[in-house]
């Protein structure tokens, strides 16, 4: 069983400044949601309201439409708040994952039994007996998330689980979590500043940018489209450069054509382009001029570093020539790679401007940057 | 002689054992509470509570005296020269340190503990107990300094038991008193069992301590 959350006109401060100001917000039972946001963004924040460890300032979070502040220890016990670091307790390992079951009440026998399932789920029951002290990091996220679903919540917060993970336990402690997820009903929310991780838990992806939602869309069309500047920014395009929209339409960056669409109106604007989708040709072509300077070979490709601050990023397959230090080079914009953005969308709130169809967006591409 | 200093000892354990319960039922509440509050983090709070835990033991001693005194405002008790009131005043003397290390001990656990524990599902008592289970290395630490300083106090105990043979006489003011006599040999036998007593206790709480450290493997 899930379980509907409300955020109704929430205000909340820390030392006196706005760190989450959220209007309106719903997420609705069983849907997994991805909060992404950089840091200071307000995510943590967002989610120990959903898990009732703080009181809004203003506003009202509601579980099933009753408020958190009257829902008492009952309304607690229906969710459970994996934090980003794990806090285990000093005590073993089984211990851990069954004394939240122990204060629910759960019978010994029964609770022991659940415990291993969520263990054996993350693959870790081989660990139940040991000291949770002793464990490596990857593996007191595993317990961690072990303890939150062994519970079997309405509702499950993921405070960046993965963050402290290398990247090759990272890769493999999403999967498993994205396959301990399936077929439940639990409604999740989770956060995190990479979009790589919304495209693989969930349905929906909120950017949250300084305590406001920028964008609320499903996790395929935040990276697609993105609202603004700062949501590309958030979701991985590898560069964000000043542009400029003539009144006859034409997107210019440094005064070249780059031939991308724009249905917004003329003024200043971003080209938000991912590093395989800025082409680099001859300064003999077409295109906006750059000059290279260094390239760096990567896995199955090389990264051309471009003169500009920031240094603007374009992937080359091997197979492709490489220009060399120093060389002057044109560089043009694939459009299916690339976004003409407005700066941002907190000057003008509301309904981002039409963005060009994007058929296609690479997957290692949209993982390139954690932002 | 060995029938005196056996009913000697014995008040001794009884009176310092029961202070040092009493202060750490109180100082445990105390520092938790103040480590709860946030408060912890005040200097004004620290420095407070290191200033209790610095009390000069004859002050308190005359203040307890002067509380339970026959004419003063818990005369009606009848507390003067009796154990409980001596346990009162060593309590008193205890309480701060205790309430000392108990706050230094919690603010040592991570500071995001007692919110993880309530979203993991503990009520207030639960978030409580699991919290002194973190620490309870340290609260026993806190026991056996608590211990320590009213076994060996003995200002506090003169003002407020008077030191009567069979009655209130305690180690450490049987020791005085046959120092003031001239009495060093019986004096030397006094401090010896009572280095004995001391170590005795300590050595049990030190063992509860390392079984408290191993406790919940399983």
């Amino acid at each position: 069983m899930g379980a509907q959350l409300r955020v109704d006109g929430v205000r909340h401060y820390r030392g006196g400044h706005e760190v989450l100001h959220v209007d309106s917000l719903d997420i609705h039972d069983g849907e997994q949601v991805c909060v992404l946001g950089p840091n200071g963004a307000g995510k943590t924040t967002l989610l120990r309201l959903l898990a009732a460890a703080e009181r809004p300032h203003t506003g009202r979070v509601s579980v099933d439409g009753t408020d958190i502040e009257h829902g008492g220890i009952a309304l607690r016990r229906r969710a459970a708040y994996a934090t980003q670091r794990p806090g285990l307790l000093s005590t073993s390992v089984a211990r851990n994952v069954t004394l939240p079951l122990a204060w629910r009440k759960v019978p010994r026998k029964r609770r022991r039994d659940l415990a291993d399932d969520a263990l054996r789920l993350l693959g870790v029951a081989h660990l139940a007996d040991r000291q949770a002290a002793g464990l490596s990091g990857g593996e007191q996220q595993r317990v961690n998330l072990a303890r939150a679903l062994a519970i079997d919540p309405d509702v499950l917060l993921l405070d960046e689980p993965a963050a402290s993970l290398d990247a090759e336990s990272r890769l493999s402690f999403l999967h498993d979590l994205g396959r301990a997820l399936t077929g439940r009903t639990t409604t999740v929310v989770h956060v995190s500043h990479r979009a790589d991780d919304a495209l693989r838990l969930a349905d929906r992806a909120i950017a949250l940018v300084d305590g406001n939602v920028w964008q609320d869309d499903t996790a395929d069309a935040v990276i697609r489209r993105p609202a603004d500047a700062n949501v590309a920014a958030l979701v991985g395009y590898d560069n964000l450069l000043d542009a400029h929209v003539r009144t006859d339409g034409e997107v210019t960056v440094r005064g070249e054509h780059t031939g991308l669409p724009w249905h917004g109106e003329p003024g200043p604007v971003v080209v938000a382009a991912f590093a395989t989708g800025v082409c680099v040709g001859s300064s003999a072509s077409a295109g906006v001029p750059a000059r290279v300077e260094r390239v760096v070979p990567g896995p199955g490709y090389r990264t051309v570093v471009l003169e500009g601050n920031p240094p603007l990023l374009a992937s080359i397959p091997l197979r492709a020539p490489a220009p060399s230090a120093g060389q002057h080079v044109r560089i043009s914009f694939d459009p299916d790679l690339s976004r003409v953005l407005p700066r941002s969308v907190a000057t003008h709130r509301g309904p981002a401007p039409a963005p060009a169809p994007s058929p296609r967006v690479p997957a290692h591409a949209a993982t390139a940057s954690g932002t | 002689m060995y029938d005196t200093v056996i009913e000697v000892l014995a008040r001794s354990a009884l009176v310092s054992v029961s202070a040092t319960l009493v202060a750490a039922l109180a100082g445990i509440s105390l520092g938790t509470a103040l480590a709860l509050a946030r408060v912890s983090d005040s200097r004004a709070v620290i420095a407070l509570v290191n200033t209790g835990m610095a009390l000069p033991t004859v002050v308190v001693g005359l203040v307890v005296a002067m509380l339970l005194w026959r004419s003063g405002p818990l005369g009606g008790l009848g507390l003067i020269y009796t154990i409980p009131g001596m346990v009162i005043a060593q309590a008193l003397i205890v309480t701060p340190l205790v309430t000392g290390i108990t706050m230094a001990a919690l603010r040592q656990l991570p500071r995001s503990l007692p919110d993880q524990l309530r979203t993991l599902g503990a009520n207030r008592l639960q978030m409580v107990l699991r919290l002194w289970l973190e620490a309870r290395v340290a609260l026993l630490a806190a026991a056996m300094a608590g211990f320590g300083l009213a076994i060996s106090e003995v200002g506090a105990v003169t003002v407020v038991g008077g030191n009567i043979h069979g009655h209130t006489q305690v180690m450490t003011t049987a020791i005085v008193e046959n120092v003031s006599r001239g009495e060093f040999g019986v004096a030397i036998i006094y401090g010896s069992i009572l280095l004995g007593l001391a170590f005795l206790i300590n050595g049990l709480l030190a063992s509860v301590q390392r079984r408290a450290a191993a406790w919940e493997r399983n």
